[in-house]
């Protein structure tokens, strides 16, 4: 990967980004669905606050893969807007430069979210859930459901039921990256002061599902994208 | 400078492309021309490297197609009825983005020079779904030409276009062709396609079935020989 390679990595997350400030709309709808969840497990769990507890970790999990799925839709079927993607396709830089790009881009718009569910989260179990160690985990974790959910968006975005087959294949395909960072979060969330010993294996789970994703995007993406 | 042999192209088991040659030579105008479903576009796409032959050999300015698809993508310029801009982004940002993707020196200068050739200069921080379809037609030649291709892949870039818009991509055209470029154009429009070519090819089921030089052969007699071809 030489200088060109993330030249084009960099151009692809400016595009994004710009787009992002013009429309706003691959966040916000991450953002408004995220709320309406938040209030929803909220108001479910009212009378329990040791439930909402107990099980805020998981809740925080499942905001983020469904707003994750939002996101990802999004930000993917951008570019299938006047096939804005075969611009990218014939402009001469290394395939996989397209998904490192995305995958940098979605990431930025989840920990977005991710910094505004923490609060929420806190504010609604009383639990220490603002600490740098969570988010920390929680952007391990993004990272390899992004990267999973960038290569699988793109096998699907061009599909008629794309709005179906997206969580269909994403979700059990990012099942144990979300498991292992799910279980780091309520190791951290429930005993802040946790040794490494008590969440290393889980971390250690998050980190090596996030390199084999990466690795395997990296090199399959291109032939997601030829036909 | 374009040269096909034997290129094939089949979706499962249905053939689109069936053993195609040709060859483009380095500053030659072609038109394609053939009824819907005859793989024009299959073979454009090809040509740009979007989709890839199932059999055959594509060489382009020298270099070959799908094995050195890098280089050869420096060199094309794809312009297309779809504009491949987006919306969002301001004219200025669009050829910006493009500008920076082909890492081309000084892209602030080129994006501005390419908009002030294309007329657009004045709209440039307007987003482009803002635009006229003309106007979009405009700002996607320059997004097809920022980086100064030497082969030009046109692909129905006609669609759409009211009378006036039309003018004014034939004059971008004539330009484009008189600075030395080669440009190969698909379009329905025979007669447009006619006047503006070198020669004029005609794609049919798959194979090419013919070809016309344009020099001293009437429209009339153009047209009779396309007929001809297809079995209309």
């Amino acid at each position: 990967m030489n200088l060109p390679f993330w030249q084009s990595v960099a151009t692809i997350v400016w595009k994004d980004l710009r787009l992002e400030r013009n429309t706003g709309r691959t966040v916000s709808v991450m953002l408004f669905f995220s709320l309406a969840a938040v209030i929803t497990f909220n108001l479910a769990l009212q009378g329990d606050l040791a439930a909402v507890r107990n099980v805020g970790s998981g809740l925080l999990w499942v905001t983020i893969v469904l707003a994750g799925t939002l996101g990802l839709n999004r930000s993917i079927g951008s570019e299938q807007e006047n096939q804005a993607l075969d611009g990218l396709l014939i402009a001469p830089i290394h395939r996989a430069a397209i998904y490192v790009g995305k995958v940098i881009s979605v990431t930025i718009f989840t920990a977005v979210l991710e910094v505004l569910l923490l609060f929420l989260f806190f504010i609604f179990t009383n639990r220490p859930f603002l600490q740098p160690a969570v988010l920390g985990v929680l952007l391990l974790g993004t990272v390899g459901y992004v990267g999973a959910g960038v290569l699988v968006t793109a096998m699907t975005v061009q599909t008629r039921a794309r709005d179906v087959l997206l969580p269909v294949l994403l979700l059990p395909l990012t099942l144990p990256v979300v498991l292992a960072a799910a279980s780091a979060t309520a190791v951290l969330v429930s005993r802040p002061d946790a040794a490494w010993s008590e969440i290393g294996f889980a971390v250690s789970l998050v980190v090596f599902y996030d390199v084999l994703i990466l690795v395997s995007g990296f090199f399959t993406f291109q032939f997601v994208v030829e036909q | 400078m374009i040269s096909l042999s034997k290129l094939t192209k089949t979706y499962g088991l249905v053939p689109v492309l069936r053993g195609v040659n040709l060859q483009v030579q380095e500053g030659e105008f072609v038109t394609l021309v053939g009824p819907n479903g005859a793989g024009k576009s299959t073979l454009m796409r090809i040509l740009a490297s979007l989709i890839k032959p199932s059999a055959g050999e594509i060489s382009i300015g020298g270099w070959s197609l799908p094995e050195q698809a890098g280089r050869v993508r420096r060199h094309l310029g794809y312009i297309s009825h779809q504009s491949l801009l987006y919306g969002e982004l301001s004219a200025l940002d669009n050829l910006l983005f493009f500008a920076r993707l082909y890492q081309l020196d000084s892209p602030e200068k080129r994006a501005e020079t390419a908009l002030r050739a294309v007329g657009l200069y004045g709209r440039r921080h307007d987003f482009v779904r803002t635009f006229s379809r003309g106007m979009t037609q405009r700002l996607t030649i320059a997004r097809g030409t920022i980086h100064e291709p030497d082969i030009l892949l046109l692909d129905e870039p006609y669609t759409g276009l009211d009378q006036s818009a039309i003018e004014t991509l034939d004059q971008m055209l004539v330009n484009l062709h008189s600075e030395g470029r080669t440009i190969l154009l698909i379009t329905h429009d025979l007669l447009h396609g006619w006047r503006l070519a070198n020669r004029v090819v005609v794609l049919h089921k798959g194979r090419l079935v013919g070809e016309i030089r344009q020099e001293n052969v009437a429209e009339e007699d153009f047209l009779n020989f396309y007929r001809e071809q297809i079995g209309a």
